[in-house]
């Protein structure tokens, strides 16, 4: 390595020296293009779905506009051409090309199911409501697996240890859906808590969306059911993976250089058992929120939860091939992004893995 | 917990493995409750069918009637006894679960143990397809094809969960593949010259036998949770009736918020998360007594 | 700099007596890994802890500072520690916050495998910065100007560059420069007693040189007390005053180095030294000891190292020795061994081959 002046050895974290920088920058380019990559395949293959196979949607769209309203191949075509948003008339390459010029445009085609309605209009006005349950239920799942987790590695064999543990495995056994039917059940129907009829939806009638508090308010309510399936639901995990993390790294040896440097218990507490052990939590965060987002289907529809999944469940249902094609494409961006993040969050955590790209 | 030898390698070794390994199960509190429960489950789901009379006529004056002698839970919304279809109700559960599991794991053991000997470019290009198919949600992409596929059929059903669910379990077969690979067995057949097929099949699946065993089982788990939830969103065939069928019913039935619908809304739930429950308590101990043996290298 | 204070005393600075260590083993049994050792170690003096892996050292410089993992206990004996200002510290006894600030203040230790020493998500820079700042003076804390030149003046001492390795994360740094570092940051805040556990094991040689030289000047210059574990009589010879060596959890000799190497009178040791050859000069026979050392839980009655012992009688089954001195010297020096017939061992190397 070069020979560094005093000046830019004493600078902090951030703007180090430049040769570590442009390997870290390279670090950050590589996994973008990965991204990008990964719902460029997944976008060519619903493409394929949907255009090739025999008995496909458009095909069948054609052939059942044609048989059941007596319309000429043409006009047929031309209208399946409007709502799956691409050309019969062109060859298959062209198509190809429109589609994905379309997909970067943010044209997804129109919905079968509402008539007039954009398909991007429908993800945009779902979406948002998704990404903010399953994000809200994800800070609070991690915040507390977290604590959990490490008070339990404190402690081991204690009664929280066992506690957590047995409650913990139980309720990961129980599908996030069932969870949510019995919450309904034992909450609104039985215990009288919870009132169903008010607390489904995304927001009770007549409040809009606005930067006001009421709106914020009616927001948390009408997601809290749902929330609260998708933190009881992974918390557990989460405190596991944090205890055995935690474990590990309290059986370090640097942690008992670190007592033996006469460090206050807190300083080891945070910057370095609990920066180590956090790692894998960080490394999981993404697959985890793969799996709750998936999980919102179910959820959504049990607590009439305007999102995403509810959409993908009527599509599904109604067969709207444009709809769900665009909420496929949709999911795997959010969670393409979503493991691009935590990607880099742990980058920037661990900075041995820039070390090793350089490398690799 | 008994000390092991080596793993082993040869049929006969395999059968004394198997009678230490139930002594093993029964040491273990919660391995054994686990196993107990599972097969008991599946004796019910297996041998109902034979016993029971499928027969569970409809009674307009009995409907959502309390758990009285007779009806051991009651009756449903169209007064059919819900004990009979409880019992009755875990044969697709559990087929499908099975088969799409088998399916699964089948497929992941094949690809995965050949990617990890082969390695090269088709190891490369395996890790990026199920790097891209792990990335999109199971269940969404479950619904997806549920479009496009139809799903008449609880066969149709598991073939599907069977064909998309392998990735995640191709990684760790490969991962545990790739550890054996450098092991002495392996390098003496292929001293031996005996072929890739003869060494991946005969050698070194074998040898992982018990790995594959668990993540067999937790293949069981996934497809569980994957067909009961189709079957409760009503995306899967409601023909017949399965557990799944019936919370289905009670939820589009409005019978959710009838206190009298409690033991036919909770019954097939309890089944469910017990099933699921005692699968993974035996895999937890099946873990345990068998990472010995994965760990002596 | 801080300065370097001679200490207000003349005794010793460590005061170790009868002093025993135990673990507590899987089936709830208990097994001492240190069966009741007594030395005096005097202000800048250097004390070489030898013997063969599992004798017990490393036990043994971990229960100096109370390091001990959870299965581990002292149930009896006393570790004193004497300090700069002429204080009585009785080790064992001090509670959780004072523990912590005597460490690494006034002793502090220097472990073997500097691999893992460190946290691997900091800069080096921030862990000796954290180190400074456990230990403030009075109200005042330090700034970052002042971490910074205190921790350069140290790497500086260990002949490494400050620029390039406080800026760095541990994974940047090669194994060698670790252990360095290591040292570096153990002399921080300029403490009186050191301990060292093998701290040029799984170096190559010259890392060792360089390691072995860098502590000589360090010595020199601040003047610490040293107790240095190692299995390498080699390294021993180099910067022992005074070398004890120990056996199945006791110290079985010590004496000055002079005494230990070129004229030992425990069989054991006759057979320690018998067992290295010398990198120059004409090769004398090598000879190793016969057996393996005795299971802790397992000691046979009287003198542990009686059953590969070449001078055994039949008092030795009987009776486990003190320590009988041989030489009596001041400060700690005395010659002794636990050993009955330690007048007759003779410690003879014929030579087999001239140079």
């Amino acid at each position: 390595m070069a020979t560094v002046s005093p000046s830019v050895a004493t600078a902090k974290v951030g703007d180090g020296m430049s040769i570590p920088r442009r390997i870290w920058r390279s670090y950050v380019l590589r996994r973008i293009l990965r991204a990008i990559f990964i719902v460029w395949v997944v976008a060519t293959g619903v493409f394929f779905l949907v255009r090739l196979l025999p008995g496909n949607p458009v095909d069948v769209y054609i052939n059942t506009q044609i048989g059941q309203y007596g319309m000429t191949y043409d006009a047929a075509a031309a209208q399946a051409a409007a709502l799956f948003s691409f050309d019969p008339g062109t060859p298959l390459w062209q198509q190809y090309l429109d589609y994905l010029g379309g997909i970067v445009r943010g044209d997804f085609g129109m919905s079968i199911l509402s008539p007039g309605t954009s398909v991007t209009t429908k993800i945009a006005t779902h979406l948002p409501w998704t990404l903010f349950s399953v994000g809200i239920a994800l800070i609070i799942s991690v915040s507390i697996g977290l604590l959990l987790g490490m008070t339990m590695a404190y402690r081991r064999g204690g009664f929280l240890d066992h506690a957590i543990s047995t409650i913990g495995s139980t309720l990961h056994a129980i599908p996030n859906y069932l969870l949510a039917l019995m919450i309904v059940v034992f909450g609104a129907v039985q215990l009288g808590i919870i009132n169903y009829g008010q607390i489904r939806g995304k927001l009770s009638p007549g409040i809009e969306p606005e930067f006001s508090l009421a709106f914020v308010q009616d927001a948390f309510y009408h997601a809290s059911l749902p929330i609260l399936t998708y933190v009881l639901t992974t918390v557990g995990t989460w405190a596991l993976i944090m205890k055995s993390s935690t474990t590990q790294i309290l059986g370090e040896d640097y942690v008992m250089v670190a007592r033996a440097r006469g460090l206050t218990d807190g300083r080891i507490r945070t910057s370095y058992v609990g920066r180590n052990a956090v790692l894998p939590l960080v490394a999981q965060i993404a697959t985890q929120a793969g799996f709750v987002v998936g999980g919102a289907i179910f959820v959504e529809k049990i607590f009439r939860y305007e999102g995403i999944g509810i959409t993908l469940f009527d599509s599904v249902q109604a067969r709207d091939y444009p709809v769900i094609q665009g909420v496929l494409l949709i999911v795997t961006i959010t969670v393409v992004t979503a493991n691009l993040l935590s990607d880099l969050v742990y980058s920037v955590l661990d900075p041995r893995i820039r070390s090793d790209e350089k490398e690799a | 917990m008994a000390q092991v030898t080596t793993a082993p390698t040869t049929g006969a070794a395999n059968r004394g493995a198997l009678r230490g390994f139930f002594r093993e199960l029964t040491r273990s509190k919660t391995g054994f409750a686990g196993f107990v429960i599972v097969a008991l489950i599946l004796g019910m789901s297996a041998l109902a069918p034979i016993f029971v009379d499928s027969s569970n006529p409809t009674d307009v004056d009995a409907i959502w009637g309390p758990p009285r002698a007779g009806h051991w839970l009651g009756t449903d919304g169209s007064g059919k006894d819900t004990l009979k279809q409880i019992v009755l109700g875990g044969q697709t559960v559990v087929l499908v679960g099975f088969l799409a599991a088998a399916i699964t794991t089948v497929i992941a053991v094949v690809i995965g143990s050949l990617a990890a000997y082969i390695r090269g470019r088709f190891d490369g290009f395996m890790l990026q397809l199920t790097d891209i198919v792990m990335t999109i949600p199971q269940i969404v992409l479950l619904a997806v094809l549920g479009a496009f596929f139809s799903l008449d059929s609880p066969i149709a059903l598991a073939l599907i969960i069977g064909c998309l669910t392998w990735p995640v379990l191709m990684r760790s077969i490969r991962a545990q593949a790739l550890s054996l690979k450098e092991r002495e067995f392996v390098e003496a057949a292929k001293l031996l010259d005996l072929g890739t097929t003869r060494v991946v099949f005969g050698e070194i699946v074998p040898n992982m036998a018990s790995y594959i065993l668990i993540n067999f089982i937790i293949a069981v788990t996934n497809a569980i949770y994957a067909l009961v939830g189709l079957y409760v969103l009503g995306l899967a065939p409601l023909a017949g009736a399965n557990w799944g069928i019936m919370i289905n019913s009670a939820w589009i039935g409005g019978a959710m918020f009838l206190p009298a619908a409690m033991p036919y809304i909770l019954a097939p739930i309890a089944m469910i998360a017990l099933l699921q429950l005692g699968l993974i308590m035996l895999t937890r101990s099946l873990e345990e007594i068998l990472n010995p043996r994965l760990r002596d290298k | 700099m801080p300065t370097t204070d001679p200490p207000k005393t003349d005794g010793p600075i460590l005061s170790v007596r009868d002093l025993h260590v135990a673990y507590r083993t899987g089936d709830g049994k208990t097994v001492e890994a240190v069966r009741g050792v007594d030395f005096d170690l005097y202000p800048n003096q250097s004390l070489a802890l030898v013997g063969e892996s599992g004798c017990g050292k490393t036990t043994l410089g971990l229960g100096l500072l109370r390091l001990l993992p959870k299965l581990g206990s002292v149930p009896k004996g006393s570790i004193t520690y004497n300090g700069r200002k002429g204080e009585s510290v009785d080790v064992l006894a001090l509670r959780k916050q004072e523990l912590r600030k005597w460490r690494w203040r006034d002793a502090a230790m220097v472990f073997q495998g500097a691999m893992n020493s460190f946290n691997p998500v900091l800069r080096i820079i921030d862990q000796m910065g954290d180190t400074i700042r456990a230990h403030p003076d009075g109200e005042r804390k330090p700034s970052k100007k002042e971490i910074w030149e205190r921790s350069a003046e140290m790497l500086r001492a260990v002949r490494l560059e400050p620029n390039r390795v406080l800026p760095s994360y541990p994974h940047e740094l090669s194994g060698g420069m670790r252990q360095r570092v290591l040292i570096a940051m153990s002399l921080l805040l300029d403490p009186k007693l050191l301990i060292l556990d093998e701290p040029t094991t799984a170096l190559d040689i010259l890392t060792q040189r360089a390691i072995v030289d860098v502590l000589h000047e360090l010595r020199a210059e601040r003047k610490f007390a040293m107790v240095f574990i190692s299995h390498d009589l080699a390294i021993a010879a180099e910067l022992a005053d005074r070398v004890a060596t120990m056996y199945a959890g006791r110290i079985i000799e010590t004496g000055t180095a002079r005494d230990i190497f070129y004229g030992p009178r425990h069989p054991y040791t006759v057979g320690l030294i018998k067992a290295v050859p010398p990198v120059v000069g004409d090769l004398p026979e090598l000879a190793s000891i016969p057996g393996t050392p005795p299971s802790l839980s397992n000691l046979p009655s009287g003198c542990a190292f009686a059953p590969r012992c070449g001078y055994v009688e039949e008092r030795c089954t009987s009776v486990d020795p003190e320590l009988d001195p041989i030489t009596e010297r001041a400060a700690g020096q005395t010659h002794a061994a636990a050993c009955v017939r330690w007048q007759d061992v003779v410690y003879e190397r014929k030579v087999v081959a001239h140079a």
